[in-house]
C-alpha cells in the first residue's frame, strides 16, 4: 500500500500544486517541502525490507502491473529524495523573482516522482510509462528559460527518444517471447534463453541506458542540456536523473540477465563486461580533457558529469565484488559532489547576475565565503583527495581494475583524475581566487535557503569520506541482491583482507600533522593583511580594473590537446540531423496542396494496387 | 665572520639569520647593476656569504640602490621598498646617491637619495668593484650586531618627512595610489 | 609493530625527513657551486634561511585562505611520509596502499595552488597553471610505471613489493622493469622541479611563481614543503626500484645517490619551455613505460 501512495503522491502532487500555486505562492512553497519531505521519509523507516505490490492488471495484454521495493530501489530512492528535497530548497531562494514559477516546481516536482516511480517499479510496463514521464518532464524542465534551452531540450528529446524506442523493442520482445513484463518472472524466464537472444536484449537496453547515462558515443546532448537548465534543475539533473541510466545497466545486467548469464557472453575472448568497460574508460578520458578546454562554467561541469559516469559504468561492467560496489558508491558520491558544485555555480550566477563564463570571474572567495567552501568541498571529492567519499569509491574502482588484471583500464581511470584537477582547478581558481573584478566589489554573500544544500552536500562529502562504512553497507545489500559476493566493509574503510584502507587513521594523521604546522605557523610573528592591490608588480601600480589575469588558463597544454579533441561525434550528429531534414524537406513536397496533385496520386496508387493484384500478390 | 659560532647563534638566532642570509631584490634601478652579476657569478662568489638575488620584494630583506636614481625609478623603488618585509636594509651603490655623483645637474636624477629612502650605508665608487661590496657586506653584519641600522624604522617613524619630499618630486596622484598599509606597525 | 612504536614513529619520522631534506638542500646548493668552479655556501645554509625567515618582524598575508593552503600542503606532505616504506620504518601503511599515497600525494599541490591562487597576483596564477600542465606531463609515464609494478604483483601494497626486492640485488626492480626504470629515471628531475624542469617556479619569466607573495614563515614553509616533496618522490624511486632498505642508514646512502645524480643535471641545464617539457614526457618516458608495461603483460600471461 505504501508504495502505491508514494507513487501517486509523486504523480499527483505537481497537478495539486500547481492548483494551490495559482491563488496563494507561499502556501505552494510549504506545500512542495512536504511533498519532498514526504518520500525521504518513508523511505528512511523502510531500510532493509523488500516489498512487492501488484497495484493493477491489465486483462487486455494479460499482465500484472507492479511495485517493488528492493535494497538497489532503496538506495536510489533515497538519494532521489534527498537531492530532491535539497534542490527544492535551494530552489525557494534562487527562483524567488522569476515568472511561471507554477510551471517550474510543476516540472521539478513531476521529475522527482517520477525518478522515485520509475525505480520503484516492479514490471517493465510500469517502468517505461515512468520513464517516460519522466523523460518528457525534463525536457520542459531544460527548456524552461527558452530559446537556446529550447534547443537544448530537443537535442536531449530526440536522444531520449531514439533510447526510449530501443527500451520498447526490448519490451515488447520479451513480452512476446515469454508472455510477462514482471522483472521477477522475467530473471527466472531468462536464465533459460539463448545467448544470442540475452545479448539481444541485452544491446537494446544498453543503448536506452547508455542514452541516458551519456556514454560515449551517446553523450552529445548532455554539455547542452546541463549548461542550459537552470541551477536547481541542473543539480537534480546531473546528480540523478543521468545516473538512472545506472539504475537501469544494473537492472539489466544483474536483475533481469544475472552474473551467471553475463559471463557466458564470450565471443573469442571479447565479452559485453570488457566492452562495456572500454567504453567507460574512453567515457572517462576523453570528456574529462574536454572539460579542461571549456571556458564556461555549467559545460566544464556538464563534461565532467559524463567522465565520472565512465567511472560508473567501467565499476559496474566488472562484475567483482570489490568492482559494482565501487561503481554503485560512486554514482551516490557523484551524486553529492556534482549536485553540490550545480549549486556552487548556481549561487555564482546568483550574486553576479547570470555569469558563468569563467574569462569574467575572479576573486569571489573573498565575498562569498560560503559558496567558496562549498565548491572547495565539490572539487575536492571530484578530484578524489583522501577524506572525502569520491576517494573511496575512486579507490574501489581502482583496486578492482588492478587486481583483475586491466593496467590499460586502470590507467585510463587514474589518468582521468589528473585531467579532473587541471580542469576543476581552474574553475575554482577563475571564479573564487585571484583578483576581484570592480564590478563585483560588493557582491554579498547567497541567502540562507542556499546557504544549507551546499553546506549540507559539503558536509556529507566529509562525512562519508571518513566513515565509508556506512553507505557500503548499503550497497553490500545490493550486492547481495544481485547474487553477488557482498563487499566486506569496516565503519572506516576495508577490512585487511581486502584491501588496505583505513579512513580514520588518515583522517587523524591529517588532524594531527595540520595541527603542528598551525602550531609553529603561530609561534612566527603574527602576520599582517594586506589588500590584493598591494601586490608585487615589478614595481608599478596594480592595474585596477583593466586586465582578466586569468583568461586562458592552461594556454600551453591547450595548444597540444584541442587539435585532438574536435567534437566529431556532436558534428556527425549535426550531420544526421542535417541530411534528415533535408530528406524531410523534399519528402514533404508530396503536399502540394493542388487538389490535382491529389486526384494524381491516388489514381497512381489505385494504379499500382491493380497491377499488383494482376501479377499475383495477396496480402 | 662568525657564522659557526654556534654559542653566539643560539644567544640571538634572528641576528644570526638576519645576517648570514642577506637576500638581495634584484632589481636593477642604474648603471651599477651592472657590477652585480660578476658578484654573484664564479669569480666573485657572493652566495659564500649567503647572499642570493631574489626576484620578488616579498621575499627579500637586503635592497641595493645600484647607480643613480631616475624619477620613473625611484617610483619603483619606492614601491619595492614598502612592498619588503621587516627588518630591511638599504645599501647605496657609488657616487650617484649620495649627492648625484655623474649626473650632479641632470634635470631627471634624483640627487640625495636619503631624503626620499633610508639609506643604511653607502659605497663609494662610480662603480665600486665587486670586492669592495664585499667589505660593505662585512661591515653590514657589524652593523646588524651592534643594531645600528634601523632604516627601515625611521622610515616608518618619519614617514611624513620622507613623503613630502617623494610628493615634491613625484607628484600627489602617484603617493594617494601607494597602497597605504606600510604605514601600519608589523 | 607496537602501537606505541608506532606512534614514536609516526612522530619522529616528520622530524627525520624534514632533517634529511634541510641537508639535502644545503648539499644542492653546494654541489652546484662546486660545479660551478666556485666555493658556495656551506651546508647548514638553509637552516639559516630558515631561521631568518621564521624569526622575521613581519609577515605578510592576503587573507585567510592564503595561510591556510600552505598548512593544508604541508600537513599533507607530512601525511604523505608516513606512509612509505623508509628503510622498514612504514608505520601507517597497513591505512593505506600505493593508490592512497599517489592521492595524497595530490593535496600538497592543491594547497600551494590554493595560496597562490588566493594572493591574487597573476605571477601566482601562471605558476599554478605550469605546475599544474607539468604534473599532467608526469602523470603519464608515472603512472605507467606504477601499473607495471602493480601488475607484475598483483598487490597494491608497497610493503609487500618492497619485501619482494629484498631477497638479492637481482631482484630489484631496476632489473626486474629495467625499462619502467629507465622511463621513471627520466621523468625524475620533472618530478622533482629541479632543472631543466623548474618551470613552475621560474624567478626570471614569473618572479618565483606561485611564491610570487609568500615572505617570511610563508615562504619558510613553502621551502619545507618543496623540501618534503624531494624526500618523498626520491624515496618513492629507491623503494619501487632500488629494492628499499632494511634499516635506515642504507636507505638514506640510497636517496643520496639518487639525489646527487639528479642535482648533477640540473646544474648543467638550462630551463625548457612547458611545452617542451610536455612533450619531452609524452615521448620517450612514456614510450618507454608502455613497453615495459605491455612487456609485464605478455609475460605475465
Amino acid at each position: 500500500m505504501i508504495l502505491e501512495i508514494l507513487v501517486i503522491v509523486g504523480l499527483a502532487a505537481p497537478l495539486l500544486g500547481v492548483a494551490i500555486g495559482y491563488r496563494r505562492p507561499r502556501v505552494r512553497s510549504v506545500y512542495s517541502l512536504l511533498v519532498a519531505l514526504f518520500p525521504l521519509v518513508t523511505l528512511a523507516t523502510m531500510y532493509g525490507r523488500t516489498i512487492a505490490v501488484q497495484y493493477a492488471h491489465l486483462p487486455f495484454l494479460g499482465i500484472d502491473l507492479s511495485l517493488r521495493l528492493t535494497p538497489l530501489s532503496w538506495f536510489f530512492g533515497i538519494a532521489i529524495s534527498v537531492i530532491g528535497l535539497f534542490a527544492l530548497v535551494y530552489s525557494f531562494a534562487y527562483m524567488k523573482d522569476r515568472k511561471r514559477l507554477d510551471l517550474f516546481y510543476f516540472l521539478f516536482l513531476l521529475v522527482n516522482g517520477g525518478m522515485l516511480g520509475v525505480v520503484l517499479s516492479g514490471d517493465l510496463f510500469t517502468f517505461y510509462i515512468l520513464w517516460e514521464i519522466m523523460s518528457i518532464a525534463t525536457f520542459l524542465s531544460i527548456s524552461f528559460t527558452g530559446r537556446e534551452a529550447l534547443s537544448a531540450g530537443i537535442k536531449y528529446i530526440l536522444f531520449s527518444i531514439a533510447g526510449s524506442s530501443a527500451m520498447l523493442i526490448a519490451i515488447v520482445s520479451l513480452y512476446v517471447t515469454f508472455g510477462s513484463v514482471d522483472i521477477v518472472a522475467l530473471t527466472t524466464a531468462m536464465s533459460g534463453a539463448t545467448v544470442g537472444y540475452a545479448v539481444f536484449i541485452l544491446m537494446m537496453f544498453s543503448i536506452a541506458f547508455g542514452i541516458k547515462n551519456a556514454v560515449l558515443p551517446f553523450h552529445t546532448w548532455l554539455p547542452d542540456a546541463y549548461s542550459e537548465s537552470v541551477a536547481p534543475f541542473s543539480a537534480v539533473l546531473a546528480g540523478m536523473l543521468t545516473r538512472l541510466g545506472v539504475y537501469g545497466f544494473l537492472l539489466a545486467m544483474y536483475v533481469l540477465i544475472g552474473c551467471g548469464m553475463l559471463q557466458r557472453f564470450n565471443y573469442h575472448g571479447i565479452s559485453f563486461s570488457i566492452v562495456l568497460a572500454w567504453l567507460g574508460a574512453i567515457s572517462i578520458v576523453i570528456p574529462t580533457f574536454i572539460a579542461l578546454l571549456q571556458h564556461d562554467a555549467k559545460k566544464l561541469l556538464a563534461w565532467h558529469g559524463i567522465g565520472q559516469g565512465g567511472y560508473m559504468i567501467l565499476g559496474i561492467a566488472l562484475g567483482s565484488s570489490l568492482g559494482v560496489a565501487g561503481g554503485i558508491f560512486h554514482t551516490l558520491n557523484h551524486a553529492i559532489y556534482i549536485v553540490l558544485l550545480f549549486l556552487v555555480v548556481g549561487a555564482v550566477q546568483y550574486r553576479t547576475g547570470g555569469i558563468t563564463d569563467l574569462n569574467r570571474l575572479g576573486g569571489l572567495a573573498k565575498r562569498m565565503p560560503i559558496t567558496f567552501i562549498g565548491g572547495l568541498l565539490g572539487i575536492s571529492g571530484l578530484i578524489g583527495i583522501p577524506l572525502t567519499n569520491g576517494f573511496v569509491s575512486k579507490w574501489l574502482i581502482y583496486k578492482a581494475v588492478i587486481l583483475d588484471s586491466h593496467p590499460f583500464l586502470a590507467f585510463a581511470a587514474l589518468i582521468g583524475t589528473w585531467g579532473t584537477i587541471l580542469s576543476v582547478f581552474k574553475f575554482l581558481h577563475n571564479t573564487f581566487l585571484g583578483q576581484l573584478p570592480e564590478e563585483y566589489k560588493d557582491v554579498k554573500e547567497v541567502p540562507l535557503a542556499m546557504q544549507i544544500p551546499i553546506l549540507f552536500f559539503g558536509a556529507l562529502i566529509l562525512l562519508f569520506g571518513i566513515f565509508p562504512g556506512i553507505p557500503l553497507r548499503a550497497v553490500a545489500s545490493i550486492e547481495m541482491y544481485f547474487s553477488i559476493d557482498p563487499i566486506r566493509s569496516t565503519l572506516f574503510g576495508v577490512p585487511k583482507a581486502v584491501g588496505e584502507l583505513n579512513m580514520i587513521n588518515i583522517f587523524a594523521a591529517v588532524l594531527a600533522a595540520g595541527l603542528a604546522v598551525y602550531g609553529v605557523f603561530s609561534l612566527a610573528r603574527k602576520s599582517r593583511r594586506v589588500t590584493q592591490y598591494d601586490n608585487y608588480a615589478a614595481g608599478a601600480p596594480v592595474p585596477v580594473g583593466q586586465y582578466q589575469h586569468s583568461v586562458r588558463f592552461y594556454d600551453q597544454a591547450d595548444r597540444i590537446i584541442r587539435p585532438h579533441l574536435r567534437d566529431r561525434i556532436d558534428a556527425f550528429y549535426g550531420w544526421i540531423a542535417t541530411q534528415s531534414t533535408a530528406f524531410f524537406e523534399q519528402a514533404r513536397k508530396i503536399y502540394t496542396g493542388n487538389i490535382n496533385t491529389y486526384a494524381l496520386w491516388i489514381v497512381i496508387l489505385l494504379g499500382v494496387f491493380v497491377t499488383m493484384n494482376l501479377l499475383g500478390w495477396r496480402p | 665572520m662568525d657564522r659557526a659560532d654556534i654559542k653566539k647563534a643560539l644567544k640571538d638566532p634572528h641576528k644570526w639569520g638576519e645576517k648570514y642570509s642577506l637576500w638581495a631584490t634584484y632589481f636593477c634601478t642604474g648603471c651599477g647593476i651592472m657590477e652585480i652579476p660578476p658578484v654573484l657569478t664564479a669569480r666573485w662568489d657572493a652566495e659564500r656569504f649567503g647572499v642570493k638575488p631574489m626576484a620578488t620584494p616579498r621575499q627579500s630583506n637586503l635592497f641595493l640602490i645600484t647607480g643613480y636614481v631616475s624619477i620613473k625609478t625611484l617610483r619603483a623603488i619606492i614601491l619595492s621598498y614598502e612592498q619588503m618585509p621587516d627588518p630591511k636594509y638599504t645599501v647605496a651603490f657609488g657616487s650617484c646617491p649620495i649627492d648625484g655623483g655623474l649626473y650632479h645637474t641632470s634635470y631627471n636624477t634624483v640627487n640625495h637619495l636619503d631624503r626620499y629612502l633610508p639609506i643604511d650605508g653607502w659605497i663609494a665608487g662610480c662603480m665600486p668593484r665587486p670586492e669592495a661590496i664585499f667589505i660593505a657586506v662585512t661591515k653590514l653584519w657589524k652593523m646588524i650586531d651592534g643594531e645600528m641600522v634601523d632604516g627601515y624604522k625611521r622610515y616608518r617613524e618619519n614617514i611624513d618627512y620622507y613623503r613630502r619630499n617623494q610628493e615634491r618630486v613625484l607628484g600627489k596622484e602617484f603617493i594617494d595610489s601607494i597602497p597605504a598599509s606600510t604605514m601600519v606597525k608589523p | 609493530m607496537t602501537i606505541w612504536m608506532r606512534i614514536v614513529w609516526i612522530a619522529v619520522l616528520p622530524i627525520v625527513a624534514l632533517l634529511i631534506s634541510v641537508f639535502f638542500m644545503g648539499l644542492s646548493r653546494k654541489v652546484i657551486a662546486r660545479v660551478q668552479r666556485r666555493y658556495g655556501p656551506p651546508i647548514y645554509q638553509p637552516v639559516i634561511d630558515l631561521v631568518k625567515l621564521f624569526t622575521q618582524h613581519s609577515n605578510i598575508s592576503h587573507g585567510m585562505i592564503f595561510d591556510m593552503g600552505l598548512i593544508i600542503a604541508l600537513a599533507g606532505s607530512l601525511v604523505t611520509l608516513l606512509f612509505i616504506p623508509v628503510g622498514g620504518i612504514h608505520p601507517l601503511s597497513s591505512s593505506g596502499d600505493l593508490l592512497v599515497l599517489i592521492y595524497l600525494m595530490l593535496i600538497s599541490p592543491i594547497g600551494v595552488a590554493l595560496s597562490a591562487g588566493a594572493s591574487g597576483n597573476p605571477n601566482a596564477s601562471i605558476g599554478i597553471s605550469r605546475k599544474l600542465t607539468l604534473a599532467l606531463g608526469y602523470e603519464v609515464p608515472f603512472l605507467l610505471v606504477l601499473l607495471t609494478v602493480m601488475t607484475q604483483g598483483g598487490t597494491t601494497s608497497l610493503v609487500s613489493f618492497v619485501q619482494g626486492q629484498s631477497t638479492s640485488i637481482l631482484s630489484w626492480g631496476l632489473f626486474r622493469f629495467p625499462l619502467s626504470a629507465i622511463a621513471m629515471f627520466l621523468i625524475l628531475p620533472v618530478m622533482l622541479g629541479i632543472r631543466p624542469f623548474d618551470i613552475a617556479g621560474a624567478p626570471q619569466e614569473i618572479a618565483s611563481g606561485p611564491q610570487v607573495e609568500f615572505g617570511g614563515k610563508y615562504l619558510a614553509l613553502a621551502s619545507i614543503e618543496h623540501g618534503l616533496h624531494l624526500f618523498i618522490v626520491i624515496a618513492l624511486f629507491v623503494d619501487l626500484f632500488l629494492g628499499g632498505a632494511a634499516n635506515l642508514g642504507t636507505f638514506f646512502l640510497k636517496m643520496l645517490l639518487v639525489f646527487l645524480i639528479g642535482v648533477f643535471i640540473g646544474a648543467v641545464y638550462p630551463r625548457f619551455r612547458i611545452d617542451q617539457a610536455l612533450k619531452y614526457c609524452w615521448k620517450w618516458p612514456t614510450l618507454f613505460a608502455l613497453l615495459g608495461l605491455i612487456l609485464v603483460m605478455i609475460i605475465g600471461s
